[in-house]
């Protein structure tokens, strides 16, 4: 008996050793350690080609600006333009008319006063709104019954854009963020409709897509003597002649993504802008987001392709070559390939772009989770759930992805702890988190606080960033870098951090996607002008 | 005068602790022939250790007292009564407790009639037979995932040499606790003939099946929602995580098992394997779930379309296992004909087993993409925002597991086991889980 149970004894412990001198097993689920070993897809050539277009260390404004103006307005867009961002970040949504809007919210009651100047119905006065285009009021009063039936009080596309342009886009920031309101933000006249048409409000309004081209391009809204934006507008040629019956049933016949829209109504952008006296150079790409996919047409990705080779900005129709991003201390991102870049939550969205675009234009693919989880939320925010993500939109035409960061004010969920930064570097992609407010946020995703401490990501991450003159340290600095632009809504804040840390206005950069390359930005823009006095030269 | 004493003391400590339904003898029986009454008490214990080697997810090896019970009898003229209860892991569990009537007629056929809570004779072969009578340390993964544990019900068996016929109804749930709905209710039944039946020699075959109308489920968004649970550990005790292999099948509504099974055994060899077959219907109540829906802006458009959004689909999987063994010393394997079961190791003996298994709980839809990321299966290919999925594919897991072993019995009592099992698995959601390595040991106390 005791033989025997030596033997067993002695054959257990020689199980035991074997199994256990295998390797060092890991000890619990370890995310850390995942992100290093679960398989991730790298971008292809083609798709990194065109991840290239895009500068490192971008700055992006985002809606302009969330803290000094009113969102996604000419306000906002022309101060981020102005203080030198690299990007001027919108999200597109479609009104009835089918104008692609730069509007983060489909409901409108948040940033306008549209509760003031329209009732829950269809707007009283769209049947005059009809005649007032040629139509006759028995056939206007017919489609009016038909606008019923579709009809989404506050969701933008349940108005005409002219109609749209009646609503006062400031005011409401001055309710809501008292110590930066500005008397200039709000309307001095709210729209109206008089003598059988439209007449604008005459403050900041809700923005086309046309309209934030044209920001970033220098201009601004050619206003008349009473402040209103002059935007002329009348029937398509196309549509001539046809009664609202058989417009609406020819847009029908067009197919399921145009049957709720009644884009009949052309609107002369061509001549709504005017060169900005106070420009002072800077050239901005565009960062355009698509929404919900279920509130616009299923061919919106297709109408924002239109947009941009309409205004010259779609690098597919348009090539403009070879670019500096930067040229004599100003950004010349909107020169050049990376002059737009999409972006989305949307699965629908996403795929629908790659369908457009290709994945010829910069895509980033934008992260979210919650408890339970929406529709398109990752739902297991681990290393597996994370590949599958990177992987999904990859396969989609996407060269960048967005995750979510943490912090006040916004709270939002952790998206890109290092090892995520880490999983989205193992795949080639650009990374911009959103949204910045804080230097804390700043510093903590630049790596700040991993200053001269050995991590884990180390041998992706760490940059050896050289000093420049502009630098508040003359010193070179070594440091986990956690994205590679990123949106923000303090433009003139992270502006100062990139340059005072060395990733503005450098020759010397490493370039993170090209081992032993450098990444030059020395012609950046090296000075942030003061936030308050350019919204005061802007006129604000 | 003793014994009448100990009786009651010994019944006292059986039902304060606990125990289950081993087929070795018990070694305390205390008989009063006066009365006609036999009183057995034994106990179980197992003590296991495990060592895991995995791809990915970690599982956490080390010793566990896996399983200790604590078992008592009474046989009265025809009459037996058994209960036995478990207290491994720490925790106090209900196992069987029956009543069972039996009559031997002329024939020599046996008719038993059994009453309480017990294994389902449709349960499949495996779980039949007890933990402490089975060669390898764990059931195979198949038994576990496919087929069916204890219920409360009734059952009438007939027996003979050649045929066994083992029938009856059961409830879902020994105690009534369901938080909504009813306590289900299941028919069961495992048919085996012997073409071969001696005292050291028994070739088997049978067949059972099952069919269980759920009735038990939660209250969601004001309708009864039905789930079955499907699922098995890695053929270890120490770790018994379920992730890699399992799923829960919302809306389910009957459940119908079949199995086919053979067994053979002669002196110093024994094989065995079962084939296990399960489909689960689905039922739920659309209309109200689609009009709970309709709460805001983005409602949903008619029912067909929610329909074709939150599709069902019926659902079929299948499993099964070989095990063979050789007995290089011992008194040989035994059958037990009562049971239609193999026994366990009974006295000094050492043998060597071997054993495949495969569960299949990946019921897939062709044409489905799947996203770890988001832990669904998309209809049309492709991940889309709304409405819902449309997808009806389950991803439960395959996975094929392949065990030798090797048992050591010192005497009737003690008893070691030592296995090896390596494991390949295929499960969507765990894409990075592919092979797992596990050697395991048992030590066994039987009394």
């Amino acid at each position: 008996m005791f033989k025997n149970l030596v033997r067993v004894g002695l054959l257990s412990t020689v199980l035991l050793a074997t199994f256990t001198s295998c390797e060092e097993e890991q000890q619990f689920t370890n995310e850390k350690l995942d992100a290093k070993r679960v398989e991730v897809q790298v971008l292809n050539d083609d798709l990194a080609k065109v991840r290239d277009y895009v500068p490192l260390y971008a700055v992006i404004a985002h809606r302009g600006s969330t803290f000094w103006a009113p969102e996604e307005t000419e306000a906002s867009w022309r101060w981020a333009r102005e203080m030198g961002a690299d990007y001027l970040e919108s999200d597109v949504q479609c009104t009835k008319d089918g104008i692609v809007l730069a509007n983060h919210d489909e409901n409108l009651k948040r940033t306008t006063n549209i509760e003031n100047v329209f009732s829950e119905n269809v707007p009283a006065n769209r049947v005059e709104f009809y005649m007032s285009l040629g139509f006759t009021r028995a056939d206007a009063e017919a489609q009016y019954g038909r606008d019923m039936a579709a009809f989404r009080p506050f969701y933008t596309l349940s108005y005409y854009y002219a109609e749209l342009l009646m609503l006062d886009a400031g005011s409401w920031f001055n309710e809501s963020s008292l110590e930066q309101a500005r008397p200039t933000f709000k309307a001095t006249e709210n729209g109206r409709f008089e003598n059988g048409h439209i007449v604008y409000s005459n403050g900041l309004y809700i923005s086309a897509i046309q309209d934030q081209i044209a920001y970033a391009q220098g201009k601004r809204l050619i206003r008349d003597a009473n402040g209103r934006r002059i935007l002329t507008y009348k029937v398509k040629d196309e549509y001539k002649g046809m009664t609202l019956e058989q417009i609406y049933n020819a847009i029908k016949a067009k197919g399921q993504y145009n049957a709720k829209y009644m884009d009949f109504i052309e609107y002369d952008f061509a001549n709504a802008y005017e060169a900005d006296p106070e420009d002072t150079g800077n050239r901005p790409g565009i960062y355009v987001e698509f929404k919900e996919s279920w509130l616009n047409p299923g061919n919106m990705e297709q109408r924002v392709y239109d947009v941009l080779a309409e205004q010259g900005w779609n690098i597919i129709t348009n090539d403009p070559g070879d670019q500096p991003f930067y040229k004599n201390g100003k950004v010349n991102v909107g020169n050049t390939r990376g002059r737009v870049i999409l972006q989305t939550f949307s699965f629908d969205a996403l795929r629908r772009a790659n369908d457009v675009f290709k994945g010829r234009i910069p895509m980033c693919y934008l992260l979210w989770i919650s408890e339970p989880a929406y529709a398109t939320d990752i739902a297991y925010d681990t290393p597996t759930g994370y590949a599958a993500f990177i992987k999904w939109a990859q396969d989609n035409g996407a060269h960048i992805i967005g995750p979510a960061i943490s912090g006040a004010p916004n709270n939002y969920p952790e998206m890109n702890a290092p090892w995520q930064a880490y999983m989205i570097r193992r795949a080639g992609m650009i990374n911009h988190p959103y949204s910045f407010d804080s230097w804390a946020q700043m510093t903590k995703y630049m790596g700040y606080y991993n200053y001269g401490w050995e991590t884990e990501f180390d041998d992706l991450l760490r940059l050896e960033i050289p000093a420049t003159p502009y630098c508040t340290s003359s010193y070179p600095s070594s440091v986990p870098v956690y994205m590679d632009g990123f949106f923000t809504n303090r433009t003139e804040m992270s502006l100062r951090y990139m340059i005072e840390n060395g990733f503005r206005g450098n020759a010397q950069l490493p370039n993170p996607f090209h081992a032993g390359q450098k990444y030059d930005n020395s012609q950046a823009n090296v000075i942030v002008p003061d936030a308050v006095a350019t919204l005061e030269r802007l006129g604000y | 005068m003793k014994k009448y004493i100990l009786m009651p003391l010994l019944a006292v400590f059986a039902l304060t602790a606990a125990a289950q339904d081993f087929d070795t003898d018990p070694t305390l029986e205390l008989e009063n022939a006066e009365k006609e009454v036999k009183f057995t008490v034994g106990a179980r214990m197992m003590a296991d250790a495990a060592l895991y080697h995995t791809d990915f997810t970690p599982l956490q090896s080390g010793a566990s007292i896996t399983d200790a019970r604590i078992r008592t009898s009474m046989t009265y003229k025809n009459w037996y009564f058994y209960a036995d209860f478990g207290f491994g892991g720490g925790k106090f569990a209900q196992k069987n407790i029956f009543l069972q009537y039996s009559h031997q007629d002329n024939a020599d056929n046996t008719h038993a009639i059994k009453v309480g809570y017990y294994n389902d004779p449709a349960g499949s072969m495996a779980r039949n037979t007890s933990l402490g009578s089975y060669h390898f340390i764990s059931r195979p993964g198949s038994s576990n995932a496919l087929g069916e544990g204890r219920e409360l019900g009734i059952t009438y068996k007939f027996n003979n040499d050649h045929f066994m016929a083992y029938q009856g109804v059961f409830t879902e749930n020994a105690y009534n606790k369901v938080e909504a709905g009813f306590n289900g209710i299941t028919v069961a039944g495992r048919y085996l003939f012997r073409p071969i039946a001696t005292s050291n020699q028994t070739l088997h075959v049978g067949v059972s099946g099952r069919f269980a109308h759920l009735g038990g489920g939660t209250v969601y968004n004001n309708v009864l929602k039905k789930t079955l649970h499907l699922g098995q550990p890695l053929e270890t005790y120490v770790d018994q995580d379920e992730q890699f292999v399992s799923a829960d099948l919302d809306w389910a509504n009957n459940v119908a098992n079949l199995g086919a099974e053979a067994l053979y055994h002669n002196n110093k060899f024994f094989a065995r394997g079962e084939f296990l077959y399960k489909h689960v219907t689905k039922k739920r109540d659309s209309y109200s779930l689609f009009i709970d829906a309709q709460n805001n802006i983005d409602g949903w458009g008619d029912i067909e379309w929610w329909e074709n959004a939150n599709k069902l689909k019926n659902n079929n999987f299948f499993g099964g296992y070989v095990e063979a063994g050789f007995q290089i010393l011992g008194n040989g394997y035994k059958y037990n004909k009562q049971e239609g079961l193999l026994g366990g190791i009974d006295g000094k003996s050492l043998e060597i087993v071997a054993r495949y298994n495969y569960t299949a709980l990946n019921n897939l839809t062709d044409g489905e993409y799947y996203n770890a990321g988001r832990g669904h299966y998309y209809a049309n290919g492709y991940m889309e925002d709304w409405p819902g999925t449309g997808a009806t594919s389950v991803g439960g897991g395959n996975v094929h597991s392949v065990t030798v072993g090797m048992n050591y019995a010192f005497n009737k009592y003690a008893l070691f086991m030592l296995d090896y099992t390596f494991h390949k698995l295929d499960k969507p959601f765990l894409p990075n889980d592919k092979n797992f390595h596990m050697a395991q040991a048992r030590v066994q106390f039987t009394f």
